[in-house]
């Protein structure tokens, strides 16, 4: 078998050697078994896999074995391949646990909903062998938005005054996204600070991994709704803060004296939401927003409208400057 | 609508909780042994994504799984109403299929479209991040329904 992965290599990219030659599936349901040097054949294309990827969660790196990091040796182009892995858990939201489905079918009927649309990450998908759906995805070569926004080199005033306007703004598309998949009934599921990226070379904002799927019977967007919540309240510290990381952060810990239970986000309740009390220059139009997901809020976002339009004002706000206290 | 009218028209929603079966218990004490009211049971059956499941056959399954549920529910709600002593309503039950986004908009079509003049919802009694996240049916209800008394039971 290795000699067939040798010959197929050599005719497709004879530039290209490599420390082993594995098999060559076309039956990608035992992925596992599947890595560095083997081939993976689907509609007459080989993607020779380099690696699996794997997500850093508190400092380890958790392999995810059903997604390969390929070429195709056909054009040369570095893929991600999706393999189909179906599995159950419970999504941790500070204390709340909720039952998550992983679904390869959900991803790839996003994919084909939002092709050309380039605040997604984009890829097609199709069935191997064995029927399974895999999905074929172009890699977004860039950075987490998050980690861009917290190593930009300025304090938070200059930061909040000169970049965050921009910031906001291309936030706010990245929300008008959203807003296309729930009009086209879909959810992203998975809203969290490594999911959103900024691409290297246009600047974009893009949602990367579209395939959690939940069971929720009344408010089918509160969780989106909610991680652009979150989201939102990081852009707009350039951090997270909580009691303990004022004095790292560069701020007075004396501070800590004036935050109360509803100052803290609805979910995590170490997380400061009611940033105001540390920038007192941000407006009140913006941190009207950001107490929404608060433990003090009243009233929630049902829809990414009504989100939009009050981030409409806050950004209008910023721009003229206006922070009334 | 008229509501006075239609108050003797009583729509009962259950979901399979207790606080939705207290619905039923206070009801019975409320109005006795029923004579003149028209009472329907219903429960709202919402068919589950497909994307949860990994093919046709297990969706087709879980789909059967919680129908059957729904249809229990509400032949409990009677026979627990039954129990009770109201026992001279008219009673009907039915497990109505929701089409649209939510539960509450099944419930609340149901009301109006039989001219219900009074809706029994039970409340779980959801956190505020519970209700962000998922939903309240009854806060719904109370919000959307028109031409009603709205009796919710926590």
């Amino acid at each position: 078998m290795s000699s067939q992965v040798k010959e197929i290599v050599k005719r497709l990219r004879p530039s290209l050697s490599l420390g082993e030659y594995g098999k060559v599936y076309s039956d990608t349901s035992r992925f596992m078994e599947i890595s560095y040097g083997d081939i993976i054949e689907l509609d007459g294309n080989h993607y020779l896999v380099l690696r699996d990827e794997a997500e850093r969660s508190f400092g380890i790196e958790d392999p995810k074995y059903w997604v390969k990091r390929t070429i195709l040796l056909e054009t040369g182009e570095r893929k991600i391949l999706k393999l189909a892995f179906f599995e159950k858990f419970d999504l941790k939201l500070g204390s709340l646990k909720i039952p998550c489905y992983r679904s390869p079918k959900k991803e790839a009927r996003i994919l084909d909903l939002v092709q050309r649309d380039m605040r997604f990450m984009q890829g097609t998908s199709t069935r191997d062998e064995a029927g399974n759906l895999v999905r074929i995805i172009d890699i977004v070569s860039g950075k987490r938005l998050d980690t861009h926004v917290f190593e930009i080199d300025a304090d938070h005033e200059r930061y909040f005054h000169e970049i965050f306007p921009t910031v906001l703004e291309k936030f706010m598309e990245s929300c008008r996204a959203i807003k296309f998949l729930h009009d086209h009934g879909e959810i992203h599921g998975d809203i969290r600070r490594d999911h959103l990226w900024i691409e290297n070379r246009t600047g974009l904002y893009r949602w990367i991994d579209f395939d959690y799927a939940y069971n929720f019977q009344e408010n089918p967007f509160g969780l989106d709704i909610f991680g652009l919540g979150s989201l939102l309240i990081f852009l707009t510290g350039k951090n997270l803060y909580t009691l303990s990381n004022l004095e790292q952060a560069g701020l007075d810990p004396a501070l800590a004296e004036r935050f109360k239970p509803e100052d803290f986000s609805l979910l995590y309740s170490n997380r400061i939401a009611n940033l105001k009390k540390l920038f007192p220059y941000i407006p009140e139009s913006l941190n009207f927003v950001l107490l929404h997901f608060s433990k003090g809020a009243e009233l929630f976002y049902e829809t990414v409208d009504e989100f939009l339009d009050d981030l409409d004002r806050a950004l209008s706000d910023i721009k003229k400057g206006i922070c009334l206290i | 609508m008229d509501i006075q009218k239609n108050a003797k028209r009583i729509l009962v929603s259950l979901d399979g909780s207790e606080n939705a079966l207290r619905g039923i218990d206070y009801l019975a004490s409320v109005i006795g042994k029923g004579k003149g009211f028209f009472i329907r049971i219903i429960t709202v059956d919402k068919e589950p994504s497909r994307d949860l499941f990994p093919d046709e056959t297990s969706w087709q399954q879980a789909r059967e799984q919680k129908y059957e549920r729904a249809q229990t529910i509400v032949a409990e709600g009677m026979e627990r109403l039954r129990m009770l002593g109201t026992t001279d309503a008219d009673l009907d039950t039915k497990v109505v299929r929701c089409k649209g986004p939510g539960i509450a908009q099944a419930i609340i079509e149901e009301q109006s479209s039989d001219n219900f003049g009074t809706v029994i919802v039970g409340r779980r009694g959801v956190s505020k991040a519970e209700e962000f996240l998922f939903g309240s049916v009854s806060n719904k209800i109370v919000h959307y329904a028109r031409d009603c008394t709205v009796w919710v039971i926590q």
